[in-house]
């Protein structure tokens, strides 16, 4: 195996005043939505109560500081250059299949098991076997092992699916759903 | 003194029962593998061990917690010597010089140094949760609304400004947490706040599927998302720890210790950063500053030493204010929530021993990292070369299963998801998730405290600048702020250089 250096901390990627700029409008909308909401909220006046108990006073509040935060990160990105013309990198979505497919099939499996009748070690073993054969498939096939790379993903998905069935509902006495 | 030391010897006695122990040596072998998994965190060992334990008594569940937390942030060090990769964000500080120590064939003495660093500094954190907990948790009877409303914005303010790189950001996290604490019915009135109809959000937002989604769906996500990494790990020499490296460092080691269990004490700041300030202090202190980052055993040690301390410092504030002082503490104090024990400033009056029981879990919590770090070296390394492919989706699986067990409710498996999914993007812009996490575990305190306070004084700010404690703390948050204006900064180091002057010249 080679070894790869990796950086030594957990360095965070440099995050381009673009994304900062239209993440702004994402808070300041957000930001002044909560605080319209929280001011149509009931006042229990009717209970004789304190304005200052009011249910809308706190998210009011949170909302407008969202808002003005999301504000100062707009300014922060356009002194930055976030409105400076730039060349346009074209999204290409094969590039990021496997955020796409890891996020897409562990959706599937997430809203099989809440809205299917279908047991759950099967469809626990089907998602692990499924996802355990596309993220090593690639380095299965340079070193010819794709028969054995299937049957190791599918053993490990039925061990995963029935021991963890085990563990929550005998064990841990969890109805799994 | 005296009290405490019985209150810790009855605590041990009391967990000093074979089965109980196991528990002790199973939540740290499970934590060790977990901080030692890059990609895997603290957290996110916490909150699925959290599922996992339910069913249990209290205490063992809890005795399971702690030893998972304390067992991942050693088990980071694993990673971050052998494959100069921090397997938690607290192991960062010790990639520079374990791994440097690694490639001059001396792994075995980082791991080590790594191992011997990490008891003294869990031991050090240790006494001072005995020491500070009756006082801390004394001062905070005097504790009223205001002084809790200054001390929630604080803990979001600090939180935001230390765990990310950029405060701005840090603190919209942190907002946007104490928004998520909203969304349910709210405690005065029964008042149902941005529902918008769906009966399961009456209940609110779940801390557990919440962090679940932040810290495990987004980290499989993100592990996913990029190609996989191939290493090979150097022979390495033996693990014992040497004495002789304790006793030329033991004044790094006292002073890592302290600064690990102040910034654990700090809310919401973290292991991570008490790593590095721990290592910054011990540069800045050494005679032998150059060695840094080149296979510095003082480096190391210090790193080591600060990142463990800081969790018995971390659970200061969860069990003498309920606010916790890192992500794995909030979970923390999330479980204790679910066992029926209630932390806060009330923890010395009704359940005093509760705080031994603690501090006698962290003690077993050391003896799992000191026998799994004598002998657990090749398992581990093995289980470091274990492909992501393999372990990731099981790590999925536990985490939708997970956070259903708690309510066995499915819509807190729709939770999780959505929560991961907003980590993800969140935490690719540079948003760090602990001030989030904050502010969803402080979000009813500030919510209630604030409207109890102004309802008292009747619509009067006063009280929450005129009583001694508020005052502080609203200073805190107040210099906290103008420390990330560029004009404000100028002025207060001018003004704090003209103060100086005279002292300067005597």
């Amino acid at each position: 195996m080679d070894q790869t250096e990796a950086p030594p901390a957990a360095a965070e990627p440099a995050v381009s005043p673009r994304v900062d700029f239209w993440s702004s409008f994402v808070w300041i909308a957000l930001g002044l939505a909560i605080a319209a909401i929280s001011l149509g909220m009931d006042r229990m006046e009717r209970f004789q109560a304190s304005i200052y108990t009011a249910p809308g006073l706190v998210p009011g509040l949170l909302g407008l500081a969202i808002a003005l935060m999301g504000a100062i990160l707009l300014l922060r990105a356009v002194n930055a250059g976030a409105l400076r013309p730039r060349r346009r990198r074209p999204l290409v979505l094969v590039e990021h299949w496997r955020l796409i497919f890891s996020l897409g099939l562990s959706l599937v499996y997430a809203l099989v098991i809440v809205a299917s009748a279908l047991p759950f070690w099967l469809v626990t073993a089907v998602y692990v076997t499924t996802f355990v054969i596309v993220f090593q498939y690639a380095e299965r096939r340079a070193s010819r092992q794709v028969p054995r790379g299937i049957v190791v993903a599918l053993v490990h998905g039925l061990l995963a699916g029935l021991v963890i069935q085990y563990a929550f509902e005998e064990l841990f006495l969890v109805r799994l759903p | 003194m005296f009290d405490g030391l019985i209150g810790f010897a009855n605590s041990i006695w009391h967990f000093a029962r074979p089965e109980v122990l196991l528990f002790a040596l199973g939540g740290s072998l499970v934590g060790l593998i977990i901080g030692a998994l890059p990609g895997l965190t603290a957290t996110m060992g916490v909150a699925l061990m959290t599922t996992l334990t339910l069913k249990l008594p209290s205490d063992q569940a809890l005795l399971i917690l702690i030893c998972t937390y304390v067992g991942a942030i050693y088990g980071g060090s694993r990673s971050a010597i052998l494959l100069n990769i921090p397997g938690t964000p607290a192991s960062a500080a010790s990639c520079l010089d374990g791994h440097a120590l690694a490639k001059q064939g001396l792994a075995g003495r980082a791991m080590g140094i790594a191992t011997s660093g990490s008891i003294l500094g869990t031991w050090i954190g240790m006494f001072f949760l005995a020491l500070f907990t009756p006082i801390l948790g004394e001062m905070a009877l005097k504790f009223g609304a205001y002084e809790f409303f200054w001390l929630a914005v604080f803990g979001v303010v600090i939180s935001g400004n230390l765990t990310g790189t950029d405060p701005l950001k840090g603190w919209i996290a942190g907002f946007i947490g104490l928004f998520i604490a909203a969304i349910g019915q709210e405690g005065m009135y029964a008042y149902d706040r941005f529902t918008f109809g769906v009966h399961d959000l009456s209940g609110g937002i779940a801390l557990i599927p919440a962090l679940v989604g932040v810290f495990g769906f987004a980290e499989v996500l993100n592990v996913m998302k990029d190609k996989p990494q191939k290493f090979i790990i150097n022979t390495y020499d033996t693990v014992i720890p040497k004495i002789r490296d304790v006793l030329q460092y033991w004044r790094t080691v006292i002073r890592s210790g302290l600064i690990g269990t102040f910034i654990g004490i700090v809310p919401g700041v973290g292991e991570d950063v008490a790593a590095w300030s721990s290592y910054a202090a011990a540069r800045r202190a050494s005679k032998e500053k150059e060695k840094f980052g080149k296979g510095s055993v003082e480096g190391l040690m210090a790193a080591e030493t600060g990142d463990n301390a800081c969790v018995p410092g971390a659970v200061i504030p969860v069990l003498t204010l309920a606010v916790p002082g890192s992500a794995p503490a909030a979970v923390l104090l999330a479980a204790m929530l679910i066992h029926g024990v209630r932390p806060g400033p009330l923890i010395m009056v009704e359940n005093p021993t509760f705080v031994y029981d603690v501090v006698a879990m962290m003690f077993f919590a050391s003896i799992g990292i000191l026998i799994y770090g004598l002998v657990l070296t090749r398992l581990l390394v093995k289980i470091l070369l274990v492909p992501r492919a393999l372990i990731m989706p099981v790590i999925f699986v536990l985490c939708a299963v997970g956070s259903y067990a708690i309510a066995s409710r499915p819509f807190d498996i729709l939770v999780m998801l959505v929560f991961g999914i907003l980590g993800l993007v969140m935490r690719s812009m540079n948003y760090p998730m602990a001030p989030l996490v904050l502010g969803i575990v402080l979000g009813d305190l500030l919510d209630k405290s604030l409207r109890r306070g102004l309802s008292l004084s009747d619509g009067d700010l006063t009280p929450f600048f005129g009583r001694p404690i508020a005052f502080v703390l609203f200073l805190l948050v107040l210099l906290t702020l103008l420390m990330n204006i560029p004009v404000a900064r100028r002025v207060m180091g001018q003004g704090t250089a003209l103060l100086l002057r005279p002292f300067r010249r005597a």
